[in-house]
Parts: C-alpha cells; sequence; structure tokens
C-alpha cells in the first residue's frame, strides 16, 4: 500500500483539488519530518509568548479580577 | 485503498444524490445564518440598525442554530455516507431508509426553523428566542425542542445506517482491518450517541413538559448541565468531519501521503474517551456546581490537548511529505512547493492555521481561573469563530470544491473565484476574530443588542473600541462576500458543463499503514465502554448534588428532599446489589446519600 504510486493526474481543468504526480517519490524511511518539527516548535514559542503576554493583560493592565483578589485576601491574612 | 479511476457519481449515483441533498440543505443554512451574522455584526457596532434591538435574540439564534446545528451537521451527514460507501467499496443497504432519515433532519429543522422564524411576526404565537442553548429559564414553543429532538433522532437512524453497512462489510471481509475514514465515522457516531443522551434527557424529560405546561418548573442548573454534557462533545461533532478531511485529503490535495494511520486513529480514539466528560468546563461560573467537579473537568479538558496536538503534527507532517515530493526543500522552504493555487488545498491549510490560532484561546477559556476573565465576553464567540466558523467552515467549503464536481459529475465553476473567496474568508475572519478577542479583553459582553452603555466607556489599552468595532464590521462584511462567492461557485458549477476527465474519487494514501496500528485500536467495543465509565466518573457526583441542592424539577414542585432521598438510596441499593460482597463499597455510599439528603434538609 504505501508503495503504490499516485493515479495518473487528469486535465488541469478539472477544478479543485487536482492533484500533480509526484516529482520524486520519498517511501516511509527517507522521509524525514524536519520541517515540521521547525512548524510545530515556532508555533509552541508563540504560544509560550502570548502565554506569558496574557500575564500582563491579566494583572497589569485590568484591576484584579477574582483571582488578583483571593492572593490579595491571603496576603493581608 | 486502491487508485481509482471512476468519480463518485458513477461509483453510487443513488448515494451521490443523497450527499448532494445533504450538502445542499447545509449550504441554504449557510447562507441565511451568513446573511445574519453580518446583520448582528452591523447592529451590534451601531453602523446600520434596522432590526429592533428587542429582535436580536431572534436573529441571533437562528444564526446559531442554523450554523452549528444545521449547516455542520448537514454537511456531515453527506460527508460521512461518502466516506462510508467509499472506503468500504459498498453502498448503503437501502437507499429508501437512508432517504428516510435524511427527511427526517429536514422535516426537524424545518419545524425547529419555522419556531425560531415566527418569532418575527407578532400575528403567530410561536417564538424561539432562547438561543442554540436553550437555558431556562428562556423558554420555545415546543415546537422549537420537538423539531431538535426529531433532526438529532434522524443522525442517531444515520448513525445506524452507517454501521450496518459496516456489519455488512466484516461479514465479507472478516479479516481486513476497518479502513481509516470508516474508523472516524465509527467512533464519531458512538461519540455522538453518547453525548446526545445529555441533551435528549434534558429536553424530553424536562424542558419540553415545562414548554408543554405539564410540569410548572425545571432545575435550570441541571438542564444546564446536561445541555453541557452534550454542548462540548458536539464541538467534536462538528470537528472530526473537519479532522477526517484533513487527514484524508489534505495529504492527497498536498501532494503526499498521509504520515501515519495508527496515530489518526489514536486521535480519534481519545476524543472518542475524552470529549463528554469535560462539559463543565462550560460552567466554570455557574454557581451550584462544586470547585471540585470544575477542577476535574478542566483536567480532562488539558488532556484533549493531546489528540490535538497529534493532529497538527500528524497533519502538518503529511503536508510536508506532499511538499517534498513535489521537491521542496529546507526546514521551512517546502512550505513554498505546496499547491497555494489550489482552493482545496489552500482553504483546508489557512482554515488549519486558523484553527492552531484557537488553540491559544482555547487554552485561555479552559483554565478555570483565567476563564473568569474572558467568560461570556466577545473574546468567546471570537475564539469559536476561529474553531468551527473557520476550522471547520471553511474546511467544508474547500471541500465542497472537489466534491461538488464528484457529485454532479460538472466541472467546478470557477477555480479562481473559489481561490478568492477562500482568501477572502481568511482575511475577514483575521479581522473580525482579532477584534473580537480585543474586545473580549476589555469586557465587552456577548449576546448584546447594544453593547453601548451611558457614561460608560470601555477603555481599551491599545486602539480604541471604535477601531475594534471598525474591524469587526470591514471582517464581517468581507465574509458575507465571501459566502455570497461560496454559493455562486456551487450553484455556477451545477448550472454548468458536464467534465469528463473528472479525477477518480480517491482519498489519501498512508505512509504508515493499517498493519502498524495495534489491533486493540480497531476494539470498539473497549473503547465505548472506557468512554462511558469516564463519563459516569465525571458527571454522576455533580449531577447528584445539583439534584440535591435545586430539586428534579426545581422548588415548587418538586417534593424535593423526597426525590432526593429516593434517588440517593436507590443508588446505594443498587450498587449494594451488584457488589454484594463489597460491602465496604456500599457503606460509604449510603453514608454519601444520607450526606446528600442532610444537605437538603
Ligand atoms: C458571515 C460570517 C459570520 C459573521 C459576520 C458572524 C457574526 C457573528 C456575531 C457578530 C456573533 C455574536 C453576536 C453576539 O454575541 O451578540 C456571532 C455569534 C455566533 N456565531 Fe457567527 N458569524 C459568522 C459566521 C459563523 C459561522 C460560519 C459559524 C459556525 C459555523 C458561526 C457561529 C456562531 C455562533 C455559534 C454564535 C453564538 C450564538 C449565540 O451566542 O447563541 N458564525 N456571529
Ligand atoms: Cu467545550
Amino acid at each position: 500500500m504505501s508503495s503504490e504510486t499516485e493515479p495518473p493526474a487528469s486535465s488541469q481543468e478539472a477544478g479543485g483539488g487536482h492533484v500533480d504526480g509526484p516529482i520524486r517519490e520519498i517511501g516511509h524511511d527517507e522521509y524525514d519530518p524536519v520541517g515540521t518539527l521547525a512548524l510545530i516548535g515556532l508555533y509552541f514559542l508563540i504560544l509560550v509568548a502570548l502565554w506569558f503576554f496574557m500575564y500582563f493583560v491579566e494583572f497589569i493592565g485590568n484591576d484584579p479580577t477574582v483571582v488578583g483578589s483571593i492572593l490579595g485576601g491571603v496576603m493581608v491574612a | 485503498m486502491t487508485s481509482n479511476e471512476t468519480p463518485y457519481l458513477e461509483q453510487f449515483p443513488g448515494e451521490a444524490k443523497l450527499v448532494k441533498a445533504a450538502f445542499w440543505s447545509s449550504f441554504i443554512s449557510l447562507a441565511i445564518g451568513a446573511l445574519f451574522g453580518v446583520i448582528q455584526v452591523l447592529h451590534r457596532t451601531d453602523v446600520l440598525r434596522f432590526i429592533d434591538s428587542a429582535d436580536y435574540y431572534t436573529v441571533l439564534t437562528i444564526h446559531g442554530v442554523l450554523l452549528v446545528i444545521s449547516f455542520t451537521i448537514f454537511f456531515l451527514v453527506g460527508l460521512f455516507t461518502w466516506a462510508i460507501t467509499t472506503s468500504l467499496d459498498r453502498p448503503l443497504p437501502s437507499l429508501r431508509f437512508s432517504w428516510g432519515w435524511y427527511g427526517m433532519m429536514v422535516a426537524g429543522m424545518l419545524a425547529s426553523a419555522f419556531s425560531m422564524f415566527a418569532g418575527f411576526i407578532d400575528s403567530i404565537d410561536v417564538s424561539a428566542s432562547v438561543l442554540f442553548t436553550f437555558y431556562a429559564p428562556l423558554q420555545a414553543h415546543p415546537l422549537y425542542y420537538i423539531g431538535l429532538v426529531t433532526f438529532v433522532v434522524g443522525t442517531w437512524v444515520a448513525g445506524f445506517d452507517w454501521i450496518r453497512t459496516w456489519w455488512g462489510w466484516k461479514q465479507d471481509n472478516p479479516d481486513e482491518r476497518i479502513p481509516l475514514p470508516t474508523f472516524m465515522v465509527l467512533t464519531t457516531m458512538i461519540m455522538w450517541y453518547i453525548a446526545t443522551l445529555g441533551v435528549a434527557v434534558a429536553l424530553l424529560a424536562f424542558i419540553l413538559p415545562w414548554s408543554l405546561g405539564l410540569v410548572d418548573s425545571i432545575n435550570p442548573t441541571l438542564t444546564r448541565t446536561l445541555f453541557w454534557f452534550f454542548g462540548h462533545p458536539v464541538v467534536y461533532f462538528w470537528l472530526m468531519p473537519a479532522y477526517m478531511m484533513w487527514y484524508i485529503m489534505l495529504p492527497k490535495v498536498a501532494g503526499g501521503k498521509l504520515f501515519s494511520d495508527p496515530l489518526a486513529r489514536v486521535v480519534f480514539v481519545l476524543f472518542l474517551v475524552l470529549s463528554v466528560p469535560t462539559g463543565i468546563h462550560h460552567q466554570y461560573l455557574d454557581p451550584g456546581i462544586a470547585e471540585g467537579f470544575k477542577f476535574i473537568a478542566m483536567t480532562n479538558t488539558m488532556f484533549l490537548l493531546l489528540p490535538s496536538f497529534l493532529t497538527a503534527f500528524t497533519v502538518v507532517a503529511s503536508m510536508e511529505h506532499g511538499a517534498r515530493q513535489r521537491g521542496g526543500t529546507g526546514y521551512l522552504g517546502w512550505l513554498k512547493a505546496l499547491p497555494w493555487r489550489d482552493p482545496v488545498f489552500t482553504g483546508m491549510a489557512l482554515a488549519g492555521m486558523m484553527f492552531a490560532a484557537a488553540g491559544f484561546s482555547g487554552m485561555i477559556n479552559a483554565g478555570m481561573n483565567i476563564n473568569y476573565l474572558v467568560h461570556n465576553t466577545f473574546w468567546v464567540v471570537g475564539h469559536f469563530h476561529l474553531t468551527v466558523g473557520t476550522g471547520v467552515a471553511l474546511t467544508f467549503m474547500a471541500v465542497s470544491y472537489w466534491f461538488m464536481p464528484q457529485l454532479t459529475g460538472k466541472r467546478l465553476w470557477n477555480r479562481t473565484v473559489a481561490l478568492v473567496q477562500v482568501l477572502l474568508w481568511f482575511v475577514g475572519m483575521t479581522l473580525m476574530s482579532n477584534a473580537m478577542h480585543r474586545g473580549g479583553l476589555l469586557g465587552i459582553p456577548r449576546r448584546t443588542a447594544e453593547p453601548q452603555y451611558d457614561g460608560f466607556e470601555f477603555e481599551a489599552g491599545v486602539g480604541s473600541v471604535a477601531e475594534l468595532d471598525a474591524q469587526i464590521v470591514i471582517g464581517g462584511i468581507l465574509l458575507g462576500l465571501s459566502t455570497a462567492l461560496f454559493l455562486a461557485v456551487m450553484i455556477g458549477t451545477v448550472l454548468g458543463p458536464r467534465d469528463d476527465s473528472l479525477p477518480g474519487n480517491n482519498y489519501a494514501e498512508t505512509l504508515s499503514g493499517p498493519e502498524d496500528a495495534p489491533l486493540v485500536l480497531d476494539n470498539l467495543k473497549l473503547w465505548t465502554i472506557i468512554a462511558i465509565i469516564l463519563v459516569i466518573f465525571a458527571y454522576t457526583l455533580p449531577l447528584l448534588s445539583i439534584i440535591s441542592r435545586g430539586g428534579l424539577f426545581g422548588f415548587e414542585t418538586g417534593g424535593l428532599p423526597l426525590s432526593i432521598s429516593l434517588l440517593g438510596s436507590t443508588i446505594a441499593a443498587t450498587f449494594g446489589e451488584l457488589l454484594p460482597a463489597a460491602g465496604s463499597v456500599t457503606a460509604p455510599l449510603e453514608t454519601a446519600a444520607t450526606t446528600l439528603t442532610g444537605i437538603v434538609r
């Protein structure tokens, strides 16, 4: 199954989802998804950055919300 | 699967008609829903108000129901019918039967739609302006609930239809692995059966009798909790068909193969097991549910990140495979080798990207404490227009450019317009959803016709409310345009000429196939049982405590302490019978029952 080739491509005007035949066939063992690693790594970094940013939105941009007042309460007590 | 030269229409002409009908029901809902979305945008921002603000909830109810119930689910039933027949290479057992469930769904949706639209007309004493969440004490005409129930029962029958098609196939192919698309349909439907039990009980046992006047009151916390029992997994019901397309279509149109069939199976099993016992995360701010239960729901929710990340990895790796087969190189340079001129590819890829962005706002929503910051604000609306409103909706539109020719034998009209359409949606949604998120952080509420208040201004740290409103209006209008273009392409295709050179009805092959997947993954009985056990764990105690505090039918009618002590002792007794040896287990249960009764008294 994994070694089968793509079906022959039909005419370009066939509309969306038209598939060109591969320039080269890459099998399971020769494929190393480094680009995926790079992209997902980037996404992860963005998530972490946004997460930090959220700290400022939550605690500095606004008055304390529920969490803030509970923490404040604990500190007073 | 084998590569196949015939389009779907020639393979399964009868089924193609059914799928086409389901898609058109979906598209009509999209058209009306999107129109109402634009009306909401203009009204909220006070750019153009031509409806009475008192009718805003009617508009919003129609927008919600038509888009997230009708548009998504009609598309799903069409897609799943295609997936079952294509991957099993087998027709449905009886087309008459299948048109039966489709007819039920249409009848149900028409009944609900009638009751919603009647809200605009004062002379008809019917209305259903209760939003798609129908929280008590908002009450709709019984027809609204009856319609929804009929629609859902229609999906149950559809599920049965697909399952029996698979049974038939299994008789003939006892030793074969379940083909991946069928596996996805089956796991999704099992999840759906479990999930819809919640809403069925909420509607049939409580809300419908109450709206018919058979009982005087109900317990709103109870019906809300039953709603969200269904309300979280329903988002996976929208999402799973989109995921299916990302797993089995996107790799193909990217010119590659699915990276891993076993990983895809793991993801669908995880969704089956984990999607129901998380519903309480929509109720972080509901009084009357103990924090501990909310914490458990939060924990389960965080586990759900796992299948989402697995999906991100598998789908991106499959695209990268395609790109490298097309000659792409480098760490990020391969992205250029992807077929960005193909609307099917580009629509799905942008939808996936938007969905990934929604991962961030979803993480914020999911955190119990930080949820307080955004709950019921415009942020949430921004979030789900990225998930269901783009991740799902844009994927559906994009794949329609592949499906419509397959279903009609017609040539796609017109590839360029289609490409513009998906790009417009992306741009429009970027503007609208970004501004909604930011507006939510300022505290701008959702579900509000006129979020402008005398003597009070929302303070924007960056930019201004006027700037946010402008983004929302421009975004909303672009989205409206994009929807119109989509419909134009669909209509143009159907009316256009036949195409004799259509590609065959194929989906992606795999790099690592089912032969690499552990057999236990296909043990659907096992996963169903685990899913049910998790649901029981997550919901028994919260439901008991909600009933004990508020009564099954609220305080007026219930004879409350009685119903609780009855319930408590029934449960203790049942467990006692089930586990005669485990006296040690029943004792604490009885104590729990007494405590519950105690709290009430
Ligand atoms: C033309 C594109 C769209 C526009 C302009 C639009 C606009 C809006 C706006 C402004 C709201 C918030 C109203 C409020 O809270 O006061 C809203 C709510 C909503 N939208 Fe959309 N939307 C669009 C497409 C979609 C799509 C494609 C979906 C789903 C598939 C969707 C699902 C929803 C849902 C579920 C709600 C919440 C309804 C409620 O609060 O009960 N929308 N939409
Ligand atoms: Cu949820």
